[in-house]
């Protein structure tokens, strides 16, 4: 029978280190992948880190957890907060990708001159989305580059469905009128 | 799929097209790495928990002693006085996790 998360953190207030271990087998893909959304492309080794450093903070903090609570919820939740604090201290120091050269590598318009053009618009919609709020930006990521659902979505920011469709129709709106504004056009 | 206005089909198509690179995952070794961490971590303040309340207990053993001998106490009742709360400090824990093993496999 498969343990349900409450039984594994009664498991591991009792000092058992295998129930934690099976807790971070189910929860580090998807810590990973709201880190990895907050603090975008350039900073995958960091997210990496938050990962990590979340698992530890959770280890530590345990005994405080609720049993009547969502173990997930409160995990997600400690990661969010991780990721932003750690962006805000990363944002002056150089990334370890260049998007542009992500970007240019995907880019399969033909003729040189199209393809820069492309890559401009596509440097300039990366910088766009930077300047969004964070539960904006982190909404674009899981949603359009790593593929999470509505539901996936809603689950890692811990609000319900409905704000998470708001929450990319706003973003849209506003990257949609940044490009606008700088001279790009979406289509 | 987000229910979507038509004039926001352009900006979509652009965000899926530009945001198509690969997806990034966590080392296979993670889990392993993050328990070791963890095990490193957890040893160093245990042993100098370990090593202080050694060094408390004894203290407080002998000063005990040292005390209830001069009131005049024989043996018997100050070894009493003085393993019996440690016995019930090492106990009450044991008990409760026992307690706790065996409700948990009541309810599986």
């Amino acid at each position: 029978m498969v343990e349900s998360d409450s039984q594994l953190v009664a498991r591991t207030k009792c000092g058992d280190q295998q129930a934690f271990a099976e807790l971070v087998r189910r929860h580090s893909g998807l810590v990973f992948r709201l880190a990895v959304s907050i603090l975008g492309r350039e900073f995958i080794p960091e997210a990496e880190d938050v990962a990590q450093e979340v698992f530890l903070k959770v280890h530590h903090a345990i005994e405080s957890f609720r049993s009547g609570s969502e173990f997930s919820s409160w995990i997600y939740r400690i990661t969010f907060n991780q990721a932003v604090n750690l962006k805000a201290r990363v944002r002056f120091r150089s990334p370890h990708a260049d998007e542009r050269a992500l970007y240019r590598a995907v880019t399969t318009e033909p003729g040189p001159e199209r393809q820069a053009e492309t890559a401009q618009r596509d440097q300039m919609l990366a910088e766009c989305i930077r300047t969004l709020p964070e539960v904006y930006q982190s909404a674009l990521r899981l949603y359009y580059w790593l593929g999470a659902g509505v539901g996936e979505v809603s689950e890692l920011l811990g609000v319900p469905e409905n704000t998470v469709k708001s929450y990319l129709h706003r973003a849209r709106q506003l990257v949609h009128a940044m490009l606008i504004e700088k001279g790009y056009s979406c289509d | 799929m987000t229910d979507m206005e038509p004039r926001e089909n352009g900006i979509d198509s652009l965000l899926r097209r530009s945001m198509a690179v690969p997806v990034p995952s966590l080392p296979p070794d993670f889990d392993q790495r993050l328990m070791r961490e963890l095990h490193q971590r957890s040893q160093v303040p245990d042993r100098y928990r370990r090593i202080l309340l050694t060094g408390y207990g004894l203290i407080s053993v002998v000063t005990s002693a040292v005390v209830m001998r001069g009131q005049g106490l024989g043996w018997g009742p100050v070894a009493v006085t003085i393993f019996g709360p440690l016995a019930l400090v090492v106990a009450v824990p044991w008990a409760r996790r026992a307690t706790h093993r065996k409700m948990q496999h009541s309810d599986g």
